[in-house]
């Protein structure tokens, strides 16, 4: 089941991004060449950034490198194999997981504050709630930045799924659950990589795009 | 149906004073046993205990049906091991289609001449019991008898039940007293005399009191009542000691040392209260269950899957009925252990049999070192060689399974003529004996009963020999290497040749309480750059000097690749680090999740005030 609806949900989430890349296009090169060296230019790292930003954006990269490494390894055995992962694409995956754990926290600490909601990023819904609630809530007519939302609520959402989907395997290592738990926190992981990594390709996609036009 | 072939449902045990019948000339049921006959027959157990249970059932069991082709060999289990110290033959045997063993008759052994050397530890049937075709051995039959279903082997529970002494049953067989083996283990009859030793025109049915080495029975008149009735103490569960006539181990270190029993705890079942045929239960057929997973799709007993390890310790998955737990079977947690070790290892890997060393030590069995009968040679280094606990990876059972388990190996050493296949049989015994040995005079006999020394240069004598007596491609098998000779007559060796592999069969007890299985305590006890279970290093055993310095390590018989198991092994090692990375990561992550998460609800609650 788990590789059915695994995916399905990839394939959706590839489809969902190249349709919206097309639909609405972010507004950079036009050619696939000139459009590639562009965003490969945004993973590098600027002369004008301070020490704090070149480490941030360092981090970044390490944590994107680790997450492709951990999405390849966990899940071509199970979506393409149909087997649990096991020998040298275990070890890898164990080897890329805890530099990407640390990774993953330096980022929560250093982007945390940038990724705060505001009302701007939710018009539609502060004119909503101050419809049903007839509270005063100071409403913003601008049209709504749906990208920089999602792109803040994927954020959230990584760091959110992050917790379990760590901590299923950790706890798992110690003398403290049984062979029934054991299978759940597996079942668990295994879930929640599928939703973590939406949440992550999402991010990444409106990460790109919106530095294309310059809104973070 | 026979009166004792179905239980009418009590509880209690049956109380059998019965009559003894002989068996006729005919081979049909004789008359009653007369304990004032001086000459009077061994009964037979065939007509004795088949007036109530029928015997044509019981004689199809596990125990008694290795000859029979047409049944499923199942997992490999333990070969009868031949073995010549100064031949340099070590030799797994089996009338079962195991890989690995070779049949008895491949190697020149009659079944009569099989179950002379290895009946000893059987409990009559099978082999033993079989009609030859040739007039010659119908003719042997005819005075040794047929070496019955010995029912008293595991049914009798009086004290007196001889199988390996003196005069008992062990005794009787090797003496080709087949007819007789049955009567003299019992505590009421007496044999002296053997087949072997008696006059050529000895016959049974026609004695002769003059005839005083043939064998004779003398029954003990005070067993017996006054219609010519015999108590026999027979219980329907057969007591554990019986089976450990065959079924004993003593495991002894490369240096020597041995576990004696004073020192060794038992099998936790049994301390537990259970008895072997708690969980190696049978019917009337006695078709037993052997305990392995996957049995039930093999062997067709519907008791197969429910007494196994898995089957009372963890029951069946789904269904309303709660079938873990039987008799008192804790249910295991298994805390801490990574789901994939059940799909991997045996229950035993972890459970059962001696803990792993760096080097697996030596075993003896029963079967294989003649324990529980006189004169035994209690030197460790006696043949055969049998190691334990090796790791190995299972072939994949009926069920599909392929797990690593805990097994008992042996290299098979013998000469052989390759055939069309580069498939290797052995040549028969008495050719080997007769060509081998004439090369062989020179090779001394060891008195520890280890191997006899053999050099490359009379290995090529031998094979020499043996290729100018017209035996085709002669060679000689011994660890794992396969010795032939060059066109040129020099000796040549092919390494790890197939037909050379090791023989294994699995370990199943005893099993160790459940804080000492392996891994209960730390990962490390198997994950880790020393540990024995992955590269403990078995010894590579043969006569030969070159070979039997060899070692192989424990994955190799795991088909684990040496890099992947060793990175793994090492990997342990930064464990921890990862467990505080993760732990750490997760702690921040969350307190970062936490203060924003505060600070949304602080935003919600000052709306929520300034609205006042």
């Amino acid at each position: 089941m788990f590789q059915t609806v695994a995916i399905l949900a990839l394939l959706l989430t590839f489809i969902g991004i190249a349709v919206h890349w097309v639909l609405t296009p972010a507004g950079g090169p036009r050619c696939p060449v000139v459009g590639g060296v562009h965003v490969f230019s945004l993973l590098l790292i600027e002369q004008r950034s301070s020490l704090l930003g070149a480490l941030k954006k360092l981090c970044y990269l390490v944590a994107a490198v680790c997450f492709v490494v951990l999405a390849i390894t966990g899940f071509w055995p199970t979506l393409v194999r149909g087997e649990h992962i096991s020998g040298f694409l275990m070890y890898i995956h164990a080897t890329f997981a805890p530099v990407f754990a640390l990774c993953l926290a330096i980022l929560a600490l250093t982007w945390a504050g940038s990724h705060r909601f505001v009302a701007s990023d939710c018009p539609w819904l502060l004119r909503l709630l101050r419809r049903v609630t007839r509270l005063r809530i100071p409403s913003d007519d601008r049209p709504w930045p749906c990208s920089l939302a999602i792109y803040k609520l994927a954020f959230w959402a990584i760091l959110f799924l992050a917790l379990p989907l760590i901590l299923s395997i950790v706890v798992s290592m110690f003398h403290l659950l049984g062979t029934d738990w054991q299978h759940l926190t597996l079942a668990l992981h295994r879930w929640i990589s599928l939703v973590f990594a939406i949440a992550v390709i999402v991010h990444t996609y409106l990460a790109i795009r919106l530095r294309m036009t310059s809104q973070v | 149906m026979l009166l004792g072939d179905e239980s009418d449902g009590s509880r209690a045990q049956p109380i059998h004073v019965i009559p003894l019948y002989a068996e006729s000339e005919k081979g049909e049921k004789g008359a009653q046993i007369d304990p004032n006959d001086p000459l009077a027959l061994p009964f037979s157990t065939r007509f004795t205990c088949g007036e109530c249970h029928s015997y044509g059932a019981i004689r199809g069991g596990w125990h008694f049906n290795a000859v029979d082709s047409n049944v499923p060999a199942g997992r490999p289990g333990e070969p009868w091991l031949y073995f010549n110290s100064k031949l340099g033959i070590q030799l797994p045997l089996s009338y079962r289609r195991w890989p690995g063993v070779h049949r008895p008759e491949q190697f020149g052994l009659s079944l009569s001449e099989f179950t002379k050397i290895f009946g000893r530890h059987m409990p009559g049937g099978g082999p033993g019991e079989v009609t030859p075709t040739e007039t010659e051995a119908l003719a042997e039959q005819y005075v040794s008898g047929k070496l019955e279903v010995n029912c008293l082997a595991c049914h009798n529970a009086h004290p007196g039940q001889d199988q390996g002494g003196a005069a008992g049953y062990a005794i009787q067989v090797s003496k080709t007293n087949f007819r007789w083996a049955a009567a003299a283990s019992c505590e009421f009859a007496d044999v002296t005399g053997s087949v072997t030793d008696a006059d050529p025109t000895y016959d049974p049915f026609m004695p002769d009191e003059s005839e005083t080495k043939a064998p004779r029975t003398i029954y003990d008149k005070k067993a017996f009542d006054a219609k010519g009735n015999v108590f026999m103490d027979i219980v329907r569960e057969a007591p554990k000691e019986r089976c450990y006539f065959c079924h004993s181990d003593l495991f002894c270190g490369e240096n020597g040392e041995k576990t004696e029993k004073w020192c060794a705890d038992e099998d936790i079942h049994m301390t537990a209260g259970l008895t072997c045929v708690d969980c190696h239960r049978n019917g009337l057929g006695h078709n037993i269950v052997r305990g392995y997973d996957g049995e039930d799709a093999e062997s067709g007993n519907p008791l197969a899957a429910t007494t196994s390890c898995r089957g009372c310790h963890l029951g069946e998955e789904g269904g309303n009925r709660v079938t873990g737990g039987r008799l008192g079977a804790p249910v295991p947690e298994h805390k801490g252990i990574p789901t994939v070790h059940f799909e991997r290892l045996t229950c035993t890997a972890c459970h059962s049999g001696p803990w792993p060393s760096d080097r697996p030590v030596l075993a003896k069995t029963s079967r294989a070192h003649r324990l529980g009968t006189i004169n035994v040679n209690k030197e460790v280094r006696v043949l055969p060689h049998v190691y334990a606990p090796v790791f190995i990876k299972e072939a994949v059972a009926a069920n599909g399974t392929a797990k690593i388990g805990p097994h008992k190996l042996v290299w098979p050493a013998f000469w052989g003529t390759v055939d069309a296949n580069d498939g290797v049989k052995p040549i028969e015994l008495p050719v080997v004996t007769k060509i081998v040995g004439a090369v062989l005079t020179d090779v001394a006999i060891v008195e520890t009963g280890d191997w006899s020394e053999l050099k490359e240069e009379q290995v090529a004598q031998a094979l020499k020999a043996l290729a100018d007596a017209g035996q085709a491609k002669p060679v000689y098998v011994t660890g794992g290497t396969l010795f032939r000779l060059n066109e040129d007559g020099s000796l040549t060796s092919d390494e790890d040749h197939p037909a050379a592999g090791a023989y294994a069969w699995p370990v199943a007890h005893n099993v160790r309480p459940a804080a000492q299985s392996l891994g209960v305590g730390k990962c490390t006890v198997c994950h880790s750059t020393k540990s024995p279970f992955f590269f403990g290093k078995v010894a590579v055993d043969s006569p030969i000097v070159s070979v039997s310095n060899l070692t192989k390590t424990q994955y190799q018989f795991q088909k684990a690749p040496h890099a992947r198991t060793w990175v793994f092994a090492m990997s342990f090692i930064f464990r921890p680090w990862f467990k505080v990375i993760a732990i750490g990561s997760t702690a921040v992550i969350g307190i970062v999740l936490l203060l924003y998460g505060l600070k949304a609800l602080g935003a919600v609650a000052k709306l929520l005030s300034e609205q006042e």
